[in-house]
């Protein structure tokens, strides 16, 4: 895509002499201060616990190691037990359905209320600002809330299906092993919903309106708008969102963990979940660290392909 | 102004961050006073200042001072783990009684036998728990459990007694439930909430050891009939102790499996209720019940004098006065030793249940020591299997046993 | 990951829109659409104000009103609200210091080693959270920053930087190069050409990254449980956790806390808001 410059600033560069620069040396390390400390705060906070998970899942690490020191190479042995487990597969799949449908259900939604909310009314400001409420609840307390909710018997969601004829009998939404992956996913949509229309309406705030009114002299406005104009133009913000989405989603667990644990019967288990229960029900840490390296690396190669297809398309 | 400015940033930034002071514990008071670091996890109130109160009255027996930390429950095992990895274990650690032996294994906890302390006198199932190859790691002043709890008046418009029988119990539950209420209500959500379970499976002659057997078999059908008769709710699969005790103080579950601790919150819920053993297979069956309760362990860290110390403290808090005291300040807590739990509850009858109960109690870990995490996940996930209709009682436990 | 400007351009002069009736429904649509959305919300303040803060009796309203979890909530978890909030104060200076410099180099400078750099950004953030808490605690009990303001700062602002810098990065690279170069014929240095021209130019994105960084800090439990040991220095994340016990849990000061946590934050939103309107995110990624 090509920059187009405002209107404002013609190409002042080309006619200038070019700027006075400063000693070499000084000015390299002018610019490198710019980022050196940040890179010691991610060496230091990131960097280091990464090292220690990929270890430790090589290892054999248990609650007598916290105290001896003592962990023995292991190989794969981490990582076999973790593949082998009944509980792999079906967490692998509720991860992927987990994650995908949570960042479908959270972007359109999201990205609809970025649209509406680009136009002009009484209270718009107010409105999006209470938007993100959702994300200031205490997990503690959101969790508590959205059981009641999914509450079989009395919660309220169930009273207002039946209510309006929708159901007949009470969903076990957070008790029968059909519908708990579901209620995980909502509680996890809306939790998400507000990170996911703030950044797409940032975006569509960065779009020329004189583009849209342009556009409709050609006779183009409403959904085909929204298809040649915004879309494109917000391609690159909608893949800072999908991909951070991904990223995040793919490594939840309190979310999870309060809802439902991982349960009924191991209908809501994920990868972090597993990882989790590994390391702090079963007291065996290397298979938690196993567990927590297939999750980076999953999501690594997810970011990886996505960009490298998204790169590719955009060239096209 | 050039690229001063951005170290000026920096700076000004880090400039708060240096003005806050950070806090660290000494070893020694001001008058030379041992200071003990402990660690615990009654974060709540009014718990947590009850445990303040009688930790800082055996500390002035004992002639030291407590640095006292606090963390939520499911805290406690990690920060134990991370405080021994960076060599900053406390000197006094209260830790649940299913978690004594994984600890001890470790060899990070001091065998309470080389101070002298043999735990006489307290129960044998409590000290089970805190034994490890022999030794004893851990003391126990209070223990809790389970006990079946009824509502009067539901029970009473049903016309049904209460329970004695697993038979009886279908019955009557089945009896009592109508509409919204549920006549059998118990926690089978999973993060150790479903040790409820434990009472049935061992009264019916089953236990961890062989979890494919017909007597633990029986057991999950006993929950799966209550579930499919509709005297107990699909949703208890998510229910915590704590939802299932809602769930009674609401009016909406005739009989509860509840801990000794709800009598406080169901003193003050208006319903007229009453506790009994738990039911047990047959007539005449005794009724295997289990017991909670916190251990206090002495960390090895290296400070003999202080590891006396604690040993001291321990001695203590494990006084026949101090059991005394701990029991009346807090609600439905037995007297681990057993002698002490008898004259407590002769004075208050209310206890009395829960007495027998604890004084014939079994420790989780009694059996199979460190396989108990393993088996306890494989069991829960069994009985969540039963009662979602995943699995059948017959091959509930193999299909678990596979994670 | 190279990148290119969106097109920024200053709003033409503006013919009057006189339709008044129209957007008065975009309102009411709105209403409605954060009825739907916040109603776990309300719901929360629903339960708080119902006895034990159930919501078993089934009340839909809470029609006679129990504050006694207010009461509780209110007078103990006070200090806790105003940790949290210094600390999510903290934070935000903390990372839009390290962030900001950061993105603009990464942005500008040209270093060979940029797409690597964003990378290893981006897989930073694929981390579970668990690990980094795991890891700062043995470190910080080395170093005397458990129970420290300073210490949970600096552990929040590892929650803020690397969003930040992927979030400002696509901004600072839509910065038109004249601007920047102009300022430096002037004889300005880098770091005056970043203060006090680029930064002013980029505030609507630098104030989004501030947001979201507000929002993680304040939203923090692992780092408030993790490290901590006495109450010293208690987030109000953590807070709530007095009032669940192990084997009792007062739930209507749970929900109460709920609520009076949020209410510091949403002022803060509100006000911040003003700044959003024009835009944040300047750029693309490709």
């Amino acid at each position: 895509m090509t920059a187009v410059r405002p209107a404002s600033t013609p190409l002042q560069a080309d006619v200038l002499p070019p700027p006075r620069r400063r000693s070499g040396r000084g000015e390299r390390t002018a610019r490198l201060l710019f980022v050196v400390p940040t890179a010691v705060y991610i060496a230091a906070y990131f960097g280091y616990p990464l090292v220690k998970n990929l270890l430790m899942s090589f290892q054999n690490y248990t609650t007598a190691t916290f105290f001896t020191g003592e962990a023995p190479w292991v190989g794969f042995q981490n990582f076999s037990r973790a593949v082998h487990s009944n509980l792999f597969v079906p967490a692998l799949g509720h991860t992927a359905l987990f994650t995908a449908v949570s960042i479908v259900g959270q972007f359109i939604i999201g990205m609809a209320l970025a649209v509406f909310f680009s136009r002009r009314f009484p209270l718009n400001k107010f409105l999006r600002g209470l938007l993100l409420l959702p994300w200031l609840l205490p997990s503690v307390a959101s969790s508590a809330v959205w059981r009641s909710i999914f509450e079989q018997d009395n919660g309220i969601l169930n009273r207002v299906l039946e209510g309006v004829g929708l159901i007949d009998e009470p969903i076990g939404w957070l008790t029968s092993t059909s519908w708990a992956l579901t209620a995980v996913i909502i509680a996890n949509v809306w939790a998400g919903i507000p990170f996911n229309a703030t950044i797409l309406y940032g975006g569509l705030q960065e779009i020329s309106e004189d583009l849209y009114e342009a556009a409709a002299l050609d006779g183009a406005t409403g959904w085909r708008a929204f298809r040649h104009i915004t879309l494109p133009l917000l391609r690159p913000v909608i893949s800072v969102v999908l991909v951070l989405g991904v990223v995040y989603t793919v490594k939840t667990l309190d979310g999870i963990l309060a809802l439902t644990n991982g349960g009924p019967s191991n209908a809501t288990q994920t990868i972090p979940v597993r990882a989790y229960q590994e390391s702090f029900v079963n007291f065996s840490f290397g298979v938690g660290a196993a567990y927590n390296t297939f999750l980076i690396l999953i999501s690594l190669v997810f970011a990886v392909v996505y960009l490298r297809a998204n790169r590719r398309a955009v060239d096209e | 102004m050039k690229r001063t400015t951005v170290v000026s940033l920096a700076l000004a930034a880090v400039l708060p961050l240096s003005l806050a002071a950070c806090s660290s514990s000494s070893d020694t008071g001001k008058d030379g006073v041992v200071v003990l670091s402990e660690l615990d996890y009654q974060v709540d109130e009014p718990s947590s200042s009850q445990m303040k109160a009688v930790l800082d009255g055996c500390a002035t027996q004992v002639g030291v001072k407590i640095d006292r930390q606090t963390v939520p429950g499911a805290q406690l095992i990690p920060r134990v783990l991370q405080a021994a990895q960076s060599r900053t274990l406390p000197d006094l650690v209260r830790i649940d009684n299913p978690d004594v032996q994984q600890i001890a294994a470790t060899g990070g906890l001091a065998p309470l036998g080389d101070y002298g302390i043999t735990g006489e006198g307290t129960a044998k199932g409590i000290l089970d728990a805190s034994t490890y190859k022999g030794k004893l790691y851990g003391l126990q002043p209070q223990a809790n459990t389970l006990g079946l709890f009824y509502n009067k008046t539901l029970l009473a418009q049903a016309g049904v007694g209460v329970p004695k029988t697993w038979d009886e119990l279908a019955t009557s539950a089945a009896a009592v439930s109508h509409d919204d209420v549920y006549g059998f209500a118990t926690a089978a959500a999973l993060g150790g909430e479903g040790w409820g379970f434990l009472p049935f499976m061992w009264s019916n002659g089953g236990d961890e050891s062989d979890l494919n057997s017909p007597q633990v078999a029986g057991a999950l059908s006993l929950f799966k009939d209550l579930e499919d008769s509709g005297a107990m709710s699909k949703s208890v699969v998510n229910w915590t102790q704590s939802d299932v005790t809602d769930q009674f103080t609401s009016g909406k579950a005739a009989l509860m499996v509840g801990g000794s601790w709800n009598m406080g919150r169901l003193a003050e819920s208006g319903v007229d209720w009453g506790v009994a053993e738990l039911p047990v297979p047959k007539a005449g069956d005794t009724s295997i019940s289990t017991f909670g309760g916190e251990a206090w362990t002495v960390p090895v860290t290296g400070d003999k004098t202080k590891q006396a110390k604690a040993a001291d403290m321990v001695k203590c808090l494990t006084s026949d006065e101090s059991e005394v005291q701990q029991a009346k300040s807090s609600v439905g807590q037995v007297p681990a030793k057993t002698a002490v739990a008898q004259q407590l509850a002769q004075e208050d009858p209310s206890l009395a249940p829960f007495v027998q109960a604890v004084a014939d109690g079994r420790a989780r870990t009694g059996k199979i020591g460190l396989a108990w995490p393993q088996a306890a996940t494989t069991i829960y996930a069994g009985v969540q299997s039963v009662l979602t209709g995943q699995a059948e009682p017959a091959d509930a436990m193999a299909k678990a046993a596979g994670s | 990951m190279t990148l290119t400007a969106t097109t920024r351009s200053r709003p033409a002069a503006r013919r009057p829109r006189p339709r008044v009736r129209r957007t008065w429904i975009s309102t009411v649509i709105g209403i409605v659409v954060l009825a739907v959305m916040l109603f776990p919300v309300y719901w929360l303040v629903n339960s708080s104000l119902q006895p034990f803060g159930s919501t078993l009796s089934g009340a839909v309203f809470p029609w006679h009103p129990d504050t006694t979890g207010y009461q509780r909530a209110i007078s103990e978890q006070g200090r806790n609200l105003v940790t949290s909030l210094v600390i999510a104060l903290l934070t935000v200076a903390v990372v839009l210091a390290a962030a900001t410099p950061t993105a603009y180099a990464l942005a500008q400078f040209r270093f060979r080693w940029t797409p690597a750099a964003l990378l290893v950004v981006l897989i930073t953030q694929m981390i579970p959270s668990i690990i980094i808490a795991g890891a700062a605690y043995t470190a910080y009990s080395g170093l005397h920053l458990l129970n420290t303001v300073p210490g949970l700062v600096l552990a929040d602002a590892s929650l803020g930087i690397p969003f930040a810098i992927l979030v400002l990065y696509p901004a600072f690279t839509g910065i038109p190069k004249s601007i920047i170069e102009a300022a430096r014929i002037d004889g300005a240095g880098l770091g005056r050409t970043f203060w006090s021209i680029v930064v002013p130019v980029s505030r609507n994105g630098i104030i989004t990254a501030g947001l979201f960084s507000f929002l993680f800090a304040w939203g923090d439990f692992l780092f408030a449980l993790t490290l901590t040991t006495n109450p010293s220095v208690r987030p109000v994340t953590l807070g709530i956790y007095n009032y669940l016990g192990t084997n009792v849990s007062s739930w209507s000061a749970v929900m109460a806390t709920g609520v009076l946590a949020s209410i510091p934050a949403i002022v803060l939103l509100l006000v911040a808001q003003k700044y959003i309107a024009a835009g944040a995110i300047g750029g693309a990624v490709k």
